[in-house]
């Protein structure tokens, strides 16, 4: 309503995803979650233009699913790549080099956790433990797990993603 | 009810009480900083902490914890005071220490807590927060530093204000309250927040390096603005109102203001205040002194009365007193031509309740709509016109679950609480919506019709009035009209609101008998907690109204008064508090009618359009500067109580009148207001035995929370239909101002600075408009250019404007008609 702040310019996207999941759950109680969650989906995630729609249809304040959002891990504002790659930060891959294997992916693609790389297709994230320290040191790309890891297997694994759509 | 012990002391509480409300009724003090009498328990902060015998073993937070009975408590202990302590060490942890900078120091809890409980030095050491301010907007300023996490803010702009600014955002230590996507605050600035924040995290910018807390005199005062009659306190320094100041002790707002009560006060203090008075002299507006002024006046007005008589237009933010020393001036003064803003708008509506209801104003009081089961509201958006109002209505319906039912134009903040039904109809067409919904009642079988004249007529005249019909021409479905009605007459209690104003002149009356129809029909007339209201849009309409600021019976109102005076059959005119040119429908004929006029005299607190063509301007006194009383839209008699003096020579309307009817031959000498109130008294039926002294902080309702009525009669009235074109203009309030004195105001300005034609979403992308551009709107052979704002409310078709500002001249395009066709160009 008012013209007292700053004036946001608001990416250009296609609603009509955002409009069918809110559809889908439109009638039912504690919709929120699962509107956020499979508008992620849809989007790969949550862009500010769904957010207002949410806030609009389901008639909850935009505030409110900022919190939300914010609060959750599983929530992401910003466009992601293609390819996660989780590299385990857990007490065995940290002893048994980590470190080195999260340095090799930022020398190779140039992102540190949470960044993504400008061509959408990679996104880095170090985790606190993905639960298979008998594989140390250990990443995922997606659904898919590679343990073990060295330098040279790390390269073989970003070749494999990079030649992949 | 329940008895405990606290403190040793044995205290009987009803059973919904806490046990922190328990303590203070008993005047035991338990500190709180998360805690607000007006929101729902949250018990966020622990500072609350107390020891429950039945308890043992832990501490119990005093606020949420409800009374039970025989509970023992003990407040004070050195353990509670060990304990309370750790949690001002925990919070102190993050919290900036910059008490000397700080415009809350003085008046915030955490440090008055932080020295009461002797807190010198921390135990625990911790990362200091170095969040950015947000000084983005002009009136709020946050600085997240100093937040305590009490959830204050947020929740009062949700369960009060229905805003939803704030949340929590992030977690754990990284937690804190922010807007959506963190950016600066973009709301509607009623600064409730301000008023909760127990500490220096939310600001008033505007009262910023004003003054330190304990140096401001506090003047308890109502709000000059709408006819919500909120109080308001004045904070003075130096005979200069500088900030209104929180208090829910007196009033019926609880505290709670809208941005124009909070940071609406900007034009007591402007530069352009008129200081003295002025004489038109070759041509010119030069400044005289009173005497002179005052025998300029007398000499024009008896010249007036030997020639073609004299007409007294009236605004409706004089106080009671003053307003009854006008009526008594226009005796002396010989004339009938009597009326106050706005032409048929307040006659007509007056008239169509006496026929109705027999009384004229409001049945019911506000506090009484908080538990009401079902609230339908008449037109535009209470939120924008009465927002304290609109508050209550939001309680209703998020606490006690009201269905709540709008019957308007264009969507507005009440469509978005929760199960709120719009009843989305063509702009100028809510008659036929709530003829309509009589229809249902009476055909339905479900009309209360004991006792009740008209019926059998009324019956016959609602045959057009079908929903199906009303669906076609209206726009509003058959189900929607249908569920409204039979909600309304299945409530126990119901409230049924319209708010009424200059932007809304047309078909008042016809709009005040359909609203009084259907208070009958659903039975909501005369039923114990259930009312019509009348929501006037100034400070005292409802006060013009009960002293009869109105034409006398054969005489000329404001619309005739006008006609006259263009048509050459009226000489004099004199206008108190009312700005004409701007405000008042067909700018065009207004205009004509000041040019016929051999005299003007314009009583104002500003140079407005309309004095600007006076013969003679008197400087008046703003609400700030004045003793007296106003009436509000609930009938509440409050006190308006003077905070500073008024700028040069500026006197009162009281004063002014007194001068004018001593030179009339008319000598009144009453010593104050209070004298004349007893004189309201004595001569007003509705105020009679009401006594000055007697009203209270909470004020005092003239015929009682449940207004007896004198009949009921349901009486068929018309309805029009929507004009025809592509686009309708409406025009009415916008939430940041009120009729034009608040566009001196700076708070409001900041805000919505200039005039500008809203536009739906859709609409918008059809005419290629966006914001700021500037759009040519043409319509009844006049042409305006307004800047362009895009938004989510309003219909295809429909655009509105505001008409609070001169410069737009919206009047030139809107000639009294609710709606009006109109075309628009870039």
């Amino acid at each position: 309503m008012s013209n007292a702040a700053e004036t946001v310019q608001e990416e250009e996207i296609d609603l009509a995803a955002a409009n069918e999941v809110i559809d889908k759950y439109m009638d039912m109680h504690g919709a929120l979650m699962p509107v956020l969650q499979d508008v992620q989906e849809a989007y790969g995630y949550i862009p500010e233009p769904c957010v207002h729609l949410i806030a609009e249809r389901l008639n909850v304040y935009t505030s409110q699913i900022y919190g939300v959002l914010t609060f959750y891990a599983q929530f992401h504002l910003e466009p992601r790549g293609r390819y996660i790659v989780r590299v385990c930060m857990g007490t065995a891959c940290h002893v048994k080099g980590a470190g080195r294997i999260a340095d090799t992916l930022k020398e190779r693609l140039g992102i540190g956790h949470a960044e993504t790389t400008e061509d959408l297709k990679f996104t880095a994230e170090y985790v606190a433990c993905i639960g298979a320290c008998g594989m140390a040191p250990v990443i995922m790309v997606n659904d898919g797990t590679y343990g073990s890891m060295t330098v040279q297997k790390m390269d073989e694994v970003i070749a494999k993603y990079k030649a992949m759509d | 009810m329940v008895n405990l012990t606290i403190d040793g002391k044995q205290i009987t509480v009803k059973k919904s009480a806490t046990i922190y409300e328990a303590a203070k009724e008993a005047g035991i003090d338990i500190p709180v900083l998360c805690y607000a009498k007006k929101l729902l328990p949250y018990g966020a902060c622990r500072i609350c902490l107390v020891e429950v015998e039945q308890m043992k073993g832990r501490l119990i937070p005093s606020c949420t914890t409800p009374v039970t009975e025989g509970m023992v408590v003990k407040t004070t202990s050195p353990d509670i005071t060990k304990v309370r302590k750790t949690v001002l060490e925990f919070l102190l942890v993050n919290h900036v220490v910059e008490c000397p900078v700080c415009d809350k120091a003085g008046e915030c809890d955490l440090q008055d807590l932080t020295f009461q409980y002797e807190v010198v030095k921390n135990r625990f050491e911790g990362e200091k927060f170095n969040l950015p301010t947000d000084e983005v907007n002009p009136l709020i300023e946050r600085n997240m530093n100093r937040c305590v996490l009490c959830g204050k803010c947020v929740r009062v702009c949700d369960e009060i204000v229905g805003y939803g600014s704030y949340s929590f955002i992030n977690r754990g230590f990284e937690t804190k309250i922010a807007t959506a996507f963190d950016r600066g605050l973009n709301c509607e600035f009623c600064g409730q927040c301000v008023s909760m924040c127990p500490v220096g995290a939310i600001l008033p910018r505007p009262f910023k390096f004003k003054a330190r807390p304990w140096q401001l005199s506090e003047v308890d005062t109502v709000c000059g603005y709408c006819g919500n009659g909120c109080t308001v306190t004045l904070g003075v320094l130096n005979d200069k109102v500088e900030t209104i100041r929180f208090n829910d002790k007196t009033g019926v707002n609880d505290g709670n203001l809208c941005i124009r009560g909070r940071f609406g006060y900007g034009y007591i203090h402007h530069d352009d205040r008129l200081r003295k008075p002025l004489i038109r002299k070759d041509g010119q507006l030069v400044e005289a002194e009173w005497n002179e002024a005052i025998e300029a006046v007398v000499k024009g007005f008896n010249k007036a009365g030997n020639e073609k008589g004299l007409g007294i237009l009236s605004g409706a933010r004089m106080t009671n007193e003053e307003l009854f020393l006008l009526k008594n001036l226009a005796k002396t003064l010989g004339t009938g031509n009597l009326d106050h803003s706005g032409g048929e708008c307040y006659k007509g509506l007056t008239e169509g309740l006496m026929e109705t209801l027999g009384v004229k104003a409001s049945t019911g009081t506000f506090p009484q709509v908080e538990s009401c089961d079902a609230i339908l509201a008449i037109r535009s958006d209470f939120y924008e016109t009465h927002p304290v109002f609109g508050m209550v209505v939001n309680q209703a319906v998020k606490r006690h679950d009201a269905q709540l039912f709008i019957v308007s134009d264009k969507k507005g903040k009440f469509s978005k609480l929760p199960h709120a039904k719009t009843l989305l109809g063509k702009p100028g067409t809510e008659i036929q919506i709530l003829n309509s919904m009589a229809q249902v009642l009476l055909s339905e079988g479900l009309a209360v019709t004991d006792g009740v004249e008209g019926v059998e007529e009324l019956k016959a005249a609602l045959a057009k009035y079908a929903p199906a019909d009303v669906a076609e021409r209206t726009g509003v479905s058959v189900d929607a009209i249908k569920a409204a009605a039979r909600a309304l007459a299945g409530a126990k209690k119901s409230a049924i609101l319209l708010a009424y104003g200059l932007p809304y002149a047309a078909h008042s009356k016809e709009l005040a008998i359909a609203a009084a129809n259907l208070s009958i029909l659903t039975g909501n007339a005369g039923r114990e907690g259930s009312g019509l209201y009348l929501c006037g849009e100034k400070s005292n309409s409802q006060g013009a109204i009960d002293l009869a600021i109105l034409p006398e019976a054969g005489a000329m109102g404001a619309k005739d008064m006008l006609e006259a005076a263009r048509n050459g059959n009226l000489s004099a005119l004199y206008v108190v508090g009312e700005d004409l040119l701007t405000s008042y429908p067909d700018r065009d004929k207004v205009e004509a009618a000041l040019k016929g006029l051999s005299f003007l005299v314009v009583q104002d607190i500003f140079l407005s359009p309309t004095a600007q063509q006076a013969d003679v301007v008197l400087p008046a006194s703003s609400f700030a500067e004045k003793d007296g009383t106003f009436t509000n839209a609930e009938r509440r008699i409050q006190r308006v109580r003077k905070g500073v003096s008024s700028p040069g020579d500026a006197k009162t309307d009281f004063e002014i009148f007194e001068l004018l009817s001593a030179r009339f031959g008319r000598n009144i000498s009453y010593t104050a207001p209070a004298a004349v109130f007893a004189d309201i008294a004595a001569n007003v039926a509705e105020y009679a035995g009401i006594q000055l002294d007697a009203v209270g902080p909470q004020g005092v309702v003239w015929g009682g929370d449940d207004l007896a009525l004198k009949k009921k009669r349901v009486v068929a009235v018309d309805g029009p239909e929507a004009p025809q074109g592509d686009f309708l203009l409406v025009t009415g309030s916008s939430l940041y101002h009120s009729g034009t004195m608040s566009t001196r105001a700076k708070g409001s300005l900041s805000v919505v600075a200039e005039p500008y034609i809203e536009f739906g979403q859709e609409d918008a992308k059809k005419l290629q408009v966006t914001d700021g551009d500037v759009v040519t709107v043409k319509a009844e052979g006049g042409q305006i250019k307004l800047k362009a704002k895009v938004d989510r409310r309003l219909p295809q078709g429909v655009v509105f404007a505001p008409y609070h500002f001169a410069s737009a001249e919206i009047n030139r395009i809107y000639k009294g008609a609710s709606a009006v066709a109109v075309e628009l160009s870039k």
